[in-house]
């Protein structure tokens, strides 16, 4: 069983969540300005790290609210789970 | 309430369990951030609204259990309280979403309610639920939003094993007979 700490609910099972991809993508203030590759740059590109990562997840089937979670992608450990809006609490 | 249709309208027993659906009630979602938002609630009511995760607060006519950190649920604790419905929901939709403190929507008939009860209650949710019972089935006035058979449910314990569940319309004769079915094989 995958268990993640929500944290607004505690800890509840991975089925009730769902993954929002890579944390902390600053979306361009003009992007009327970019070109179309910075835009695809913005848009599509992920690190896709294999170790630790930064993401976004969803507890969807429970609060609904999102909020950010370090996990190392290569075993699964979580890390840390902040709030949204929060810094990483590991670099 | 005009028009209610029932979408199981239906009362099962078994050893030890007993399930029912519970309708019409009224249900109310409110949603607001702020200390406002929660005191005038509070006024309205005359219950507060819990800020504690998972818990529930309420009155012999009302409850109102926490969904997430804006967002609770209102529902009346029986059929009669029907009669008070509009003004109930007037009363909350002037004083909180006409001066933008949050919101208030009806969700009465979102929402059907099944009022589980018996001993073998939790055995009964174990069957297809991820959610650890252990802390929850001891905690009078605990609520919960979970998945039951992959659908998304909000649990209410209401007393030592009684609980009420609340599921979408559209899911709630799936997940009925589906509970009925795990009940049989107890």
């Amino acid at each position: 069983m995958f268990l993640i700490n929500c944290p607004y609910c505690g800890e509840r099972d991975q089925s009730e969540f769902s993954a929002g991809g890579e944390a902390h993508i600053v979306r361009p203030k003009q992007p009327t300005e970019l070109s179309d590759d910075q835009w695809a740059e913005f848009l599509f590109m992920r690190k896709n790290i294999k170790g630790i990562q930064l993401e976004r997840w969803n507890h969807a089937h429970g609060c609904r609210k999102w909020f950010n979670m370090v996990r190392d992608t290569s075993n699964d450990k979580i890390h840390a789970v902040y709030k949204m809006g929060e810094k990483p609490p590991i670099k | 309430m005009l028009n209610y249709n029932s979408p199981i309208n239906d009362t099962k027993k078994y050893p030890e369990i007993e399930i029912s659906e519970v309708e019409p009630i009224i249900k109310l979602n409110l949603r607001g951030k702020n200390r406002d938002f929660i005191t005038k609630v509070g006024k309205v009511l005359s219950i507060i609204p819990p800020t504690d995760p998972n818990t529930s607060s309420g009155n012999d006519n009302l409850s109102i259990l926490w969904l997430g950190p804006d967002e609770w649920m209102v529902y009346a604790n029986d059929k009669n309280a029907l009669n008070d419905r509009g003004i109930l929901e007037d009363k909350l939709f002037n004083e909180i979403s006409k001066v933008k403190l949050g919101s208030v929507t009806n969700v009465t008939d979102h929402l059907v309610m099944i009022n589980i009860r018996g001993n073998k209650v939790f055995e009964l949710l174990s069957t297809g639920c991820p959610f650890n019972f252990n802390d929850f089935m001891n905690s009078k006035g605990a609520t919960t939003q979970t998945l039951l058979n992959h659908v998304d449910i909000i649990i209410h314990n209401k007393n030592v094993n009684d609980l009420n569940l609340f599921v979408r319309r559209s899911f709630s004769n799936h997940l009925w007979s589906w509970i009925n079915d795990s009940a049989s094989r107890l």
